[in-house]
């Protein structure tokens, strides 16, 4: 059976053109030639600092980027360039939960209106009652009330208002949810609530998701592999317990040791990394491996050749060039 | 001690209260403003007197009565003998009034002597002798005489032979014309009210536009973006850079001057203002997470510029539409006050004024009647205007 989701070698530049008598074009490489495949019913979490490009990654898997190169297939179909017409199916099979609650819901839209919308574009119920019960349906499944339908966003709390995103997206009965950083302006009690209602929805429907988050230890509970970005390229991918036990690549040994430990003297003693110097620009990242500048073991070979992903162990990819197949 | 509630208990206790719809909470909002409030009401006021004002006065605007013009609302009645009152208008003639201040109309003349400078009536069987030449004698004597506009130093008055007292004199207000007449005796009254009805529809048809093409073209050109955009903002500064007089007069070569050209000019012009601002606000807009949700859903271009962006941008689109119709009405009395307005007899406030400025040292109310009424209902709109910027902005939201 074929892979829920593949994505070969996405790239995704944004151009910025720059001088007014001559043009200067330049290229942010947001997302620059990452791969890698959900199975259904997995979840993959994706995890990286600030401006690596993992949100740039889950909305142009979404299509609401179009990539500069490079395949997304979806359910065996390719979708790259499919049009906003040839995508309407797929967008009833794929849907994105996002970041912040209180800029994804709109305003002036009650929430029965929210979550109507997206039973509307693809006709899902036919009849108004029909509408009014699923919306009552969605609403109890994600822990609110059938009477808060009537509502509108600003009534709700960030916790309230992320499960009536989530709601939204689960109107459609979708087989993939892009979860891009679900829980990052929630609170922690709110989180793990969030967290689990999400695991329980997987259970319950068998959906695949791409986790995108930056809190570490919630992408470990939450995810069955994880793949480590920066600077717009995947340097390690694995199986959960495989990266957080024995990561291989430089950087996310840096970043796992950045995850806290909830005992003072285990804190102390934990030899933290710390890395040196700022992130370069994504507009010039440096030649071969991107993390070079950075990295401490960084060599020659660095510089000249582009790292790519090789298999270590089983179910476990670095892209690093301290690592011969 | 604790323990759990049973749920099915606890459905009914729980009740959710009916929350507000956005409008119902800007309404709340705007009651709280007392000078909103006050810009509603002169508003209400203005278009109540537009549409009924006419048909209530008595009088139609384009009626005329020559030989009651020039009135003013607050008249001078001079005593003639018992309840005889006649009014000494400025133009040298007497005009038979009532001791409340109606006129009755124009007297019998029974000798007009342009010579001698005197005009005899008949009043009631009595003769009345109006001898006008004194104002030529005060101009001789007189140093500034051409400044001289007391009409008291002009006239005698006769009655029967018998000069009478020309100070005894009554001020009342003028009750067949409340706002007097003017240069054709027509009543300021009712032609400023009708003015109003052509004042509102050029003021209404302004936000009408305002609102379809500009909310639109602003929409459009902002959700797309990139080179659709470029051009469609290119467009629109080339619409308005070229001066508004300018696109009037090479409009009145094409149709003929009149409200429908004042209208289409309009037309053609105010909706680059709201294009603009519709646009800017449509571009910080569409990045935002919800737009990207109802993308992600599928739905299609249009619905989101209609449902998602527009929605989220009424509040600068009603303000500013406000703040276009007072603009649009301003516009209307320039452009007839400069004399590329509505025809007669038709009346605006720009060419009631236009009209009243000949008179302006002799009949200043008939200058002040228009212009007030340009300012009440400035006055009025901008009011609301401001008051509707403060409701529908959410963060005022208490």
């Amino acid at each position: 059976m074929a892979s829920l989701l593949e994505i070969q070698a996405l790239k995704k530049y944004f151009t910025k053109s720059n001088g007014f008598i001559k043009k200067v074009e330049q290229h942010v490489k947001a997302v620059d030639n990452v791969s890698f495949s959900i199975e259904h019913g997995e979840t993959l979490g994706l995890v990286g600092e600030s401006g690596c490009g993992k949100s740039t990654t889950g909305r142009t898997i979404i299509k609401l980027y179009q990539p500069t190169s490079g395949r997304i297939i979806f359910d065996g179909v390719d979708i790259t360039n499919f049009s906003e017409k040839e995508m309407l199916p797929y967008r009833k099979k794929m849907q994105m939960i996002f970041q912040d609650p209180y800029a994804s819901l709109n305003s002036r839209m009650t929430i029965a209106d929210i979550i109507g919308e997206a039973i509307d574009v693809h006709k899902v119920t036919t009849s108004k009652s029909e509408r009014d019960d699923m919306i009552a349906d969605l609403l109890t499944r994600v822990g609110l009330m059938k009477d808060h339908a009537s509502r509108y966003p600003h009534e709700f709390s960030g916790g309230q208002r992320q499960r009536i995103g989530i709601a939204r997206a689960l109107a459609v009965n979708p087989e993939f949810i892009i979860c891009d950083e679900p829980i990052s302006a929630l609170d922690v009690s709110i989180q793990a609530q969030v967290v689990n209602m999400l695991e329980e929805i997987q259970r319950n429907t068998g959906m695949g998701y791409l986790f995108i988050a930056h809190d570490l230890s919630m992408v470990k509970h939450i995810s069955k592999r994880i793949g480590v970005m920066y600077l717009g390229q995947l340097v390690e991918i694995g199986d959960r317990d495989k990266v957080y036990s024995n990561p291989a690549h430089p950087y996310t040994k840096a970043l796992l040791s950045a995850i806290p430990i909830p005992d003072p003297l285990s804190e102390k003693a934990k030899n933290r990394i710390i890395l040196q110097g700022d992130v370069p620009s994504p507009i010039n990242p440096p030649s071969g491996c991107h993390f070079r500048t950075r990295c401490k073991y960084s060599t020659k070979e660095c510089a000249k050749c582009d790292p790519v992903l090789k298999t270590i162990e089983n179910n476990h990819q670095v892209a690093c060039h301290l690592f011969k197949q | 001690m604790w323990e759990p509630v049973n749920k099915d208990l606890l459905g009914s206790a729980q009740e959710t209260k009916k929350s507000l719809t956005y409008w119902q909470d800007v309404w709340r909002r705007l009651r709280q403003n007392i000078m909103a409030m006050i810009g509603l009401i002169m508003i209400a006021t203005v278009i109540f007197l537009a549409i009924f004002g006419p048909m209530l006065s008595g009088f139609s605007y384009s009626e005329q009565n020559t030989a009651l013009a020039n009135i003013a609302p607050n008249i001078q009645i001079t005593n003639i003998s018992g309840e005889d009152y006649v009014l000494v208008h400025n133009d040298y003639k007497l005009i038979e009034a009532t001791k409340d201040g109606e006129l009755i109309g124009a007297l019998e003349i029974l000798e007009d002597n342009k010579t001698e400078k005197y005009i005899l009536y008949l009043i009631n069987g009595k003769e009345v002798k109006f001898d006008y030449s004194l104002a030529q004698k005060n101009k001789v004597k007189g140093s500034n005489s051409m400044e001289n506009t007391d009409m008291k130093t002009k006239y005698d008055i006769y009655v029967d032979g018998q000069l009478i007292d020309k100070y005894d004199v009554k001020n009342v207000w003028n009750k067949t014309y409340i706002l007097g007449t003017d240069n054709l005796g027509r009543d300021v009254w009712t032609r400023v009210l009708y003015g109003a009805r052509i004042s509102l529809t050029v003021g209404l048809i302004a936000s009408v536009v305002n609102l379809f093409i500009g909310v639109l073209y602003g929409g459009i050109s902002g959700y797309e973006g990139g080179r659709v955009d470029n051009i469609m903002m290119r467009i629109v500064d080339i619409i308005n850079s070229v001066p508004l007089l300018l696109i009037v007069i090479l409009l009145m070569v094409v149709i003929s001057p009149g409200l429908q050209t004042i209208i289409l000019t309009i037309g053609l012009v105010y909706w680059v203002g709201m294009a603009r601002l519709v646009r800017g606000q449509v571009l910080s807009l569409k990045e935002q997470e919800f737009v990207l949700a109802a993308r992600a859903l599928g739905v299609s271009k249009a619905k989101i510029i209609v449902r998602h962006l527009i929605p989220n941008a009424i509040g600068p689109i009603v303000v500013s539409m406000m703040m276009s119709i007072p603009s649009a009405i301003f516009t209307e009395a320039f452009l007839s006050f400069i004399g590329l307005g509505v025809s007669a007899p038709e009346a605006s406030w720009g060419t009631l004024a236009n009209d009243a400025l000949g008179g302006i040292r002799s009949y200043p109310y008939q200058l002040i009647v228009p212009s007030v009424a340009i300012a009440f209902t400035m006055f009025g709109f901008n009011f609301l205007g401001d008051g509707l910027r403060d409701a529908l902005d959410p963060r005022l939201r208490k």
